[in-house]
């Protein structure tokens, strides 16, 4: 009986039966290994040398699939973390990461525009992990593009898109746009202010191109307006298409460099010629896929991963959340993202203004005469012709530069040519900002400054007791601005209080008046004093001096919630009463500090 | 050490740090959930309480205190305590504030709340024409429940006036009348009313004397308060007035009424 078993399954008699069974288990770790034995694993981990020959490290890259588009090794020059900073490497880790926690949000996502909002609030509040989750989809989605921009500059300086590398500066061109665009179609999907008057803003430069503008814009909106169709696009293009297109090209980018011209030398290890033999030949010696450059990999993930968490644990970053999008109330500060201010600020140009009184030559076209400065003055060539122009520059740029060295210093121009491009990508971000080039009144500013729309701000961060204090006071919570100097004196010099930090402890200090409402009021009464001294308010009727007054309510309005209403008035020049006020509702559990 | 050792060594600490920091966060997180709902609930309310502000003080008044003749307290206990079984909803008084919100009233419920016409109380969600979403309908309601902990027993500022009825004279009858019918809503009346959304009647008397040509006193009232369109009170706007008491009151009461009304002669 156990004969005939044996026979049927091949098994060999008792003294060559541990040798059997662990030759079986070998077979089994090649297949799974792609060509590894037991033996050969464990001198992989103990940094031993090859055990066979040939090297069966290599042949995992030629059998596997996965590992098919790794190098088999780089010189150990390419391999220095001076020269390429990892900076491709960790773009393509926030990719994984973005996918992986991406994943997990589509699980709690709804992409509708009435219960969006309300979703991110369920992951924020319902879910184990979420808020950690969607800080660390948000934080990937910056550093992907933040490293994504930082790569392109390190290969430009480096001349690493010369010669055969040409092709693969393009697909990086094109992974450049993938990402902006990836990140960009997620700002849309949280539909709170931010994201919503971003994308809107952003997706109206579309509107402006001749005949097929308004079309582009329906087909990337999905309705005039961005609305339930918007939504779901932006949704299904940042899920699926991007991504697919994403992997796609960031398999050809990096095939070209793992199997094709590999990560490129140190232009002086390559071009200079009185290196001394031995000294080029360790600089060129190969570093293995296995164990060298797998080990540091599976390292710099390690690494990655304690960053992001130990960034996200000590609060250095926030996913930001703002009100649910309300698109009848556009926020005073408007603001894209960041990698687009570049943008915004090129949108911010009047080339009517700068060529006027320069030159502004008037051209025909099409038996119309137009001037030079009027024909650039439009957001179609701002927003629509000049970026491609730049982004085609940018593709072209190893076609230009026909320069055969890459060493810096025989590229002088092109080093200059690249700094210059980021002092200028620099200022036009600065004119992108919000702050630039548009004025607000200066009674709006001051009160936008001590309670923004959105977040938090100096008025937020008053303590509840303080302010229900300030109610109990003599002037019963109206404050008024004042042109005395009345600094030190507290607003509610009566008031002692326990604050919030303090109630736990065994001996806990009383705050005495409330320092920082008056702090916050001092504010409110200096710049509106400022911005009257500096002729904010006018100069009031024919120039008889500026009359402005301004006061600070704040009053109870249930046992758990305070009103404030900061009001501003001033007579302009006509006579005219002018007001401004804004009214604010604090809760006593409401958001203080993140 | 050679390189690929250090860095195994390495990763692993980190790998260990991460670990710690996730076991942290694990530690944190259910008192994380609790806060972050007390606080998106305050949040709520105060997003509440702006909408609030701007779109129902006209008719429930600036701390919502109610309007008498327009529209009930919602910080009273009359709200809080009972309001739900007397009108037979069977749910939470909260989604019964959703549902009227949303809705609005074609017609108000009780006789003392005029509302502001037809309908009483217009529909708020942005599903039935209105301007809200339902987030910001969720929101007043929010606020509104605020108000269950502290709850008014009386409503407080503008209480409705206590009449004795005379019922022995028409001009007594029309007093009442006049309360009855929901002009005290909108019409001024020293020691009756003080709304402001119509014009005053004191002095009516005398005044709708003289307002047109060929029309008595009394015909002019009874003319205005059947078509109020007619005649305009300068600073008033055409059909801010109900149009249909020509209908819904019986002549007995309009002769009631008309004569209180004469009585109004002192500005």
């Amino acid at each position: 009986m156990l004969n005939t078993l044996r026979q049927r399954f091949n098994i060999p008699p008792r003294d060559e039966l541990r040798a059997w069974f662990m030759q079986m288990i070998d077979d089994r770790v090649r297949i799974i290994t792609a060509g590894l034995s037991i033996k050969e694993l464990r001198a992989v981990f103990r940094g031993d040398p090859p055990t066979e020959k040939p090297n069966p490290r290599y042949k995992v890259i030629t059998t596997s699939f996965v590992a098919h588009l790794r190098p088999r090794y780089y010189q150990q020059a390419a391999t220095w973390f001076t020269h390429t900073f990892r900076l491709g490497w960790f773009t393509t880790f926030f990719f994984v990461v973005e996918t992986i926690t991406g994943v997990v949000l589509m699980v709690y996502y709804i992409p509708f525009p009435d219960q969006a909002y309300g979703s991110i609030l369920e992951i924020e509040s319902n879910v184990w992990f979420g808020e950690l989750m969607r800080d660390i989809h948000r934080l990937g989605a910056e550093g992907m593009v933040l490293f994504t921009w930082l790569h392109m500059f390190r290969t430009y300086f480096t001349g690493s898109y010369k010669g055969p590398r040409s092709f693969t500066w393009l697909t990086g061109v094109v992974l450049l746009f993938i990402t902006a665009w990836l990140s960009f179609t997620g700002y849309l999907l949280t539909w709170d202010q931010l994201g919503y008057w971003a994308i809107t803003v952003g997706s109206s430069i579309t509107e402006s191109g001749p005949v097929v503008g308004p079309a582009m814009n329906i087909l990337l909106r999905g309705a005039p307006d961005i609305g339930t169709g918007g939504l779901l696009r932006f949704y299904l293009q940042h899920v699926i298409l991007f991504p697919l297109i994403a992997i796609l090209v960031i398999s050809i980018h990096y095939y070209k460099v793992s199997r094709e011209h590999s990560i490129s030398l140190p232009a002086w290890v390559e071009e200079r010629d009185d290196i001394p033999a031995d000294e080029k030949k360790k600089h060129t010696r190969r570093i293995d896929l296995i164990p060298d450059l797998l080990t540091h990999e599976l390292f710099l993930v390690c690494v990655g991963i304690f960053a992001m968490l130990a960034i996200l644990y000590f609060d250095l970053f926030n996913s930001p959340l703002e009100t649910p999008a309300n698109p009848q109330q556009t926020p005073l500060d408007t603001k894209a993202p960041w990698y687009f201010w570049w943008l915004q600020g090129m949108l911010k140009i009047e080339p009517a203004k700068i060529l006027e009184g320069f030159i502004n030559p008037v051209i025909g076209i099409f038996g119309a005469e137009v001037q030079l400065g009027r024909l650039l003055d439009s957001k179609f060539i701002m927003g629509l012709v000049i970026p491609p122009l730049l982004v085609g520059l940018l593709a072209a740029v190893p076609y230009i530069d026909r320069n055969p060295s890459r060493m810096a210093k025989n590229r002088p121009f092109a080093i200059a040519w690249g700094i210059a491009w980021i002092f200028i990508l620099l200022a036009l971000s600065y004119m992108g900002l919000p702050e630039f080039g548009i004025e607000t009144a200066p009674a709006t500013r001051v009160i936008q400054d001590l309670a923004p729309e959105e977040g938090l701000g100096p008025l937020r961060e008053i303590p509840f007791d303080e302010l229900m204090g300030a109610v109990e006071t003599e002037a019963e919570g109206s404050f008024i601005v004042s042109r005395e100097h009345l600094y030190g004196r507290d607003l509610c010099p009566d008031l002692a209080y326990i604050p919030e930090s303090e109630e736990d402890s065994d001996d806990p200090q009383a705050v005495i008046g409330c320092p920082h409402l008056t702090e916050v009021f001092y504010q409110f009464n200096d710049r509106l004093i400022e911005a009257e001294e500096e002729g904010g308010f006018g100069t009031g009727l024919n120039g008889a001096g500026p009359q402005m007054e301004a006061v600070f309510i704040i009053q109870q309005w249930a046992h758990n919630l305070i009103r404030v209403q900061p009001t501003v008035e001033w007579i302009d020049e006509d006579g005219n009463l002018q007001e401004y006020h804004q009214i604010y509702f604090l809760h006593e559990e409401g958001r203080r500090e993140h | 050490m050679k390189r690929v050792q250090l860095e195994i060594i390495l990763g692993t600490l980190f790998v260990f740090l991460s670990a710690l920091i996730l076991i942290s966060y694990a530690t944190q997180e259910t008192s994380r959930l609790a806060e972050y709902e007390v606080a998106q609930e305050a949040e709520l309310i105060e997003f509440g309480a702006s909408i609030y502000e701007n779109n129902c003080t006209s008719c429930h008044g600036d701390f919502a205190q109610g309007i008498a003749g327009i529209a009930p307290c919602l910080r009273c206990e009359e709200l809080f305590d009972g309001r739900i079984e007397a009108i037979g909803w069977e749910g939470e008084l909260e989604d019964y504030i959703v549902s009227v919100v949303t809705t609005g009233r074609q017609v108000s419920t009780r006789a003392e709340y005029f509302g502001g016409g037809s309908p009483a109380m217009p529909t708020w969600s942005e599903k039935f024409g209105g301007p809200l979403r339902d987030d910001q309908v969720r929101a007043v309601s929010a606020y509104i429940m605020n108000f269950q902990a502290e709850a008014l027993g009386e409503v407080a500022a503008v209480p409705p006036p206590p009449i004795a009825i005379d019922s022995s004279t028409p001009e007594g009858l029309g007093r009442a009348q006049f309360v009855i019918s929901g002009c005290t809503a909108c019409h001024a009346v020293s020691g009756v009313s003080e709304a402001t959304i119509g014009p005053s009647l004191n002095g009516i008397a005398t005044r709708a004397e003289t307002r047109v040509e060929g029309l008595s006193a009394a015909e002019y009232i009874l003319e205005s308060i059947i078509d109020p369109n007619a005649y305009l009170v300068e600073g008033y706007g055409a059909d801010i007035m109900l149009q249909t008491f020509g209908e819904s009151m019986a002549e007995e009461d309009f002769n009631n009424l008309i004569a209180y009304l004469l009585t109004l002669t002192e500005e």
